[in-house]
């Protein structure tokens, strides 16, 4: 297991490498650059070019990346080039209301998703199952945006039960810090509680559908233990599967909540740092989103263990 | 150890109780709601020095922060703001001025004369008028701790005007160590002498900053007036809220849990005008003029008759029509001095005036030598207003037998690619649209837009020898009646060359709560303080 780690972590370092080298040309080679945007609309050349000597751009590629490399291994990951503030400094400042978001989101859409799958699987074709058709197609074809402006007017604009916008930081309290998440997790959730609950309800059909649970059935296995101790069990990897690759994709892919609900996380930063050509920003960001992505992975990998003792590594 | 129902709920209510001791304790030091005001501006501050960037919201950051020696008031009338006194000598080229009393930095320390010489040179690095000033000056040093002066080779008629522009970079006063640094250097600590100090703890870059109210900051005892008179804070805190997504804003302002929000989108006003709660406004009564600029150095806008095809082509009702939308938001503009300056006029107006002439555009073309050669707009696609006008640009070149094509990217992308002098084979452009404040029409000393120097113009590069003689001469007028007589050659000769063809002007309104009162409107700043806050 120990080797199996290790390896893992050290194609973690080779993929954190690549995506390092990709971002930093890709930028690089993108139309535009920080200077002019800095300069403002009414700067003359002449400004343009002092700025971007300042900033070292018109030195050649290779020196800026092994610059930029050097400082990145001695755990410096420069300074933003427009607010001046170092990035790791800025990255903490989002890391909490995007986990935030992307931990409650998951806890939602794990638990009702899985719960719905279930009972759609147990009774087939049932009303639930129905509902859960419709449910799923609702939930992935409805953007995101549609959905946020609904809750917005119905529970804050209208009712004034909750918040429109914006994010209260866990010390702030527990108390303001859950009202401004209710309405972005419900909405960032539902297409995930749709694909969770779909996938739940397959897996569970098929293994309902093994020899052995014909047979635990036969034995006079109560429902609750057929579904929970027998069949959620054995369809558990698929489920794991699903949720390991939601939760990654979630943390990349909060932006368009974030935007719509003014929570100011890590997708915000990097869209707007985009838009500004902020290179320390957008590189930084992306290495620690690809480290993340494989110890999610990893993380999902190791817990196929806890429920499947087949595997091993 | 087992753990009863009765020990559960008491750690229940220890671990609340502990959860919510920071935010107990913070409602006790933090302002009340009645007296902090939210505000969603129109832009995100990214960059935090005002000199070393002349975007608005940068300037309104400085105008929070930082002081002026002088300032415009609401009739865009220099008048003194740090300075106590002043006086200029007999031969016009010695002024002398003397800070008034009780100035002093946020970090305790006071205003002196050595800030503000080293603060004056720093901005005469990169504003226009502040290198003209530097090219004429012969001295500019203090005489003591509150006392400086500026020698001056020849008379400056505008010197106070340009010390006063709320043109950007506005000549910002800061601490003598800050302004040491070199203008292409971003100062980014934040502390000035404004009536309104940085809250660095609260700044979170891309979500809100906090400004809060200096409390030892003395207002001078003359009425608010534009940007002059007594700068009276009358809330205790600011808070700058960048909502990105303008419906979010508007939700945000109904709901009550933001003040004010800028320029809402023309899709949005219906609703606003129906709410009660909500009131709008337009605070910058200047409004913007927004035009075209043509790479005069390459096909086909290498020739006059081409440029002033343009000026036949465009009707700037129908593009305002399209651009903006609601009538009561735009106007047509055809003086190079804008609409709304001392300097308006009329002359060398009448036979464009009324654009919309796609025959006369036609038939200069042809005059020109144009032969199909391909036309690239910049459409920045990320700027709505520009983007809109792009395409509507390049339909109406295409009626008249034009090959107009657009070349789509983000803001960021436009402003790389219209620095590039080559022809549109090699990566180079034709046209892009862009806009200015009305107000800064009247200051051809230092708009760049306004040059007509070639090579050495703003993008597009237009060059009129005679043209930029006169303009030469701004500065050097004593009187307003010689500038408006200046100002009418200066048009006169421009129109003929047109290095520029303007789109119409168009105004940007901001909605408030009722609650929020007493807000300031001027050209492209709206400063913070005078408004107040009623309780809902």
């Amino acid at each position: 297991m120990a080797a199996y780690i290790l390896r893992r972590m050290l194609s973690a370092i080779a993929v954190m490498a690549m995506v390092g080298i990709f971002v930093f040309l890709l930028l690089r080679l993108a139309p535009g650059d920080p200077a002019d945007i800095l300069a403002g609309d009414t700067a003359t050349e002449e400004m343009v070019a002092g700025i971007r000597a300042s900033l070292g751009l018109n030195d050649p590629l290779p020196v800026q990346f092994v610059y930029w490399v050097r400082h990145m291994l001695g755990g410096d990951f420069g300074i933003s080039i427009f607010s001046g503030r170092p990035v790791l400094e800025l990255i903490s400042q989002r890391l909490e209301p995007t986990l935030s978001l992307s931990i409650l989101t998951m806890i939602l859409a794990v638990t009702v998703g899985v719960s719905f799958g279930i009972l759609a699987a147990w009774r087939t074709g049932g009303l639930i199952d129905r509902l859960l058709v419709v449910f799923s197609a609702l939930g992935y074809s409805v953007p995101v945006f549609v959905i946020g402006f609904f809750l917005i007017y119905f529970f804050a604009i209208r009712t004034h039960w909750l918040p429109v916008q914006g994010y209260k930081p866990f010390e702030s309290g527990l108390g303001p810090w859950f009202v401004h998440l209710i309405l972005p997790t419900v909405t960032l959730s539902l297409a995930y509680i749709a694909f969770i609950a779909r996938v739940t309800r397959a897996s569970m059909l098929e293994v309902l559908s093994e020899d052995y649970m014909r047979t635990a059935a036969a034995k006079g296995a109560s429902s609750y233990a057929m579904l929970f101790h027998h069949a959620l069990k054995n369809a558990g990897v698929p489920i794991l599967t699903v949720i390991g690759i939601s939760f990654a994709y979630l943390i990349g892919g909060v932006v368009l909540t974030e935007t719509v609900f003014n929570i100011p996380g890590i997708g915000r930063l990097v869209v707007d740092a985009i838009n500004n050509r902020d290179y320390p920003i957008i590189q930084s960001v992306l290495i620690l989103a690809s480290g993340m992505y494989v110890l999610i992975n990893l993380t999902v990998d190791l817990a196929y263990t806890l429920i499947d003792p087949r595997i091993r590594y | 150890m087992t753990i009863s129902r009765r020990n559960l709920v008491k750690m229940g209510i220890a671990a609340g109780a502990a959860v919510s001791i920071p935010s107990v304790l913070r409602a006790q030091t933090a302002p009340t709601a009645a007296r902090t005001v939210r505000m969603v501006k129109s832009s995100d501050l990214s960059i935090f020095d005002p000199i070393f960037s002349a975007a608005n919201i940068t300037q309104e950051h400085g105008m929070a922060i930082y002081d002026t020696l002088f300032a415009l008031d609401a009739k865009f009338m220099p008048q003194p703001q740090m300075v106590g006194k002043w006086g200029v000598s007999d031969d016009k080229k010695t002024y002398t001025f003397e800070l008034r009393d009780a100035l002093g930095w946020h970090d305790g320390t006071p205003v002196t004369a050595a800030d503000c010489v080293a603060s004056i040179r720093r901005w005469g690095e990169v504003s226009a008028s502040g290198q003209m000033l530097m090219a004429r000056a012969s001295d500019i040093s203090k005489k003591g701790d509150k006392t400086f002066t500026i020698a001056l080779k020849e008379p400056v008629g505008l010197l106070l005007d340009i010390l006063a522009s709320p043109v950007g970079p506005c000549l910002f006063i800061m601490r003598e160590k800050d302004a040491s640094r070199p203008a292409s250097e971003q100062v980014t600590t934040n502390i000035g002498s404004g009536p309104f100090k940085f809250n660095d703890a609260l700044a979170r870059p891309g979500a809100s900053f906090t400004y809060d109210r200096n409390e030892k900051y003395v207002p001078r005892n003359e009425p608010s007036d534009g940007l002059a008179g007594g700068k009276v804070v009358k809330v205790d805190r600011v808070v700058w809220e960048n909502i990105r997504d303008k419906q979010t804003a508007l939700a945000a302002l109904q709901a009550g849990e933001i003040d004010y929000f800028e320029e809402p989108s023309v899709d949005l006003l219906s609703v606003i005008e129906s709410d009660p709660e909500l009131v709008l406004e337009v605070l910058n009564k200047s409004g913007y003029d927004m035009y075209l600029r043509m790479n005069c150095l390459q096909k086909p806008f290498d020739n006059v008759k081409a440029r002033q095809a343009m000026l036949y082509l465009i009707d700037q009702e129908a593009f305002m029509r399209a651009a903006i939308g609601n009538p009561e938001y735009f106007k047509t503009v055809t003086s190079w001095f804008g609409n709304g300056t001392p300097y308006t006029n009329d002359e060398n107006t009448g036979w464009f005036k009324k654009g919309g002439n796609p025959e006369k555009a036609k038939q200069l073309f042809k005059e020109a030598g144009y032969s199909g050669e391909k036309v690239v707009i910049l459409q920045p696609t990320d700027y709505q207003l520009f983007g809109n006008a792009a395409q509507f640009l390049a339909a109406e070149m295409r009626k008249i037998g034009v090959n107009a094509e657009l070349a789509p990217s983000d803001l960021g992308g436009v402003r790389k690619r219209r620095a590039k002098k080559d022809p549109v084979e090699t990566g180079g452009w034709s046209i892009f649209i862009t806009s200015d404040s009305d107000y800064s029409r009247g200051e051809p000393h230092t708009n760049v837009t306004m040059t007509a120097n070639g090579e050495n113009a703003w993008y597009g590069w237009p060059k009129d020898d005679k043209y930029e003689a006169l303009r030469a001469k701004w500065a050097d007028v004593a009187t307003l009646d010689e500038r408006k007589s200046l100002a009418r050659k200066m048009q006169k000769v421009y129109w003929d060359s047109v290095g520029t063809v303007l789109l119409g002007q168009y105004f940007a309104p901001t909605v408030r709560r009722r609650t929020l009162t007493g807000l300031i409107g001027m050209p492209d700043i709206f400063p913070m303080w005078n408004m107040q806050k009623a309780e809902a």
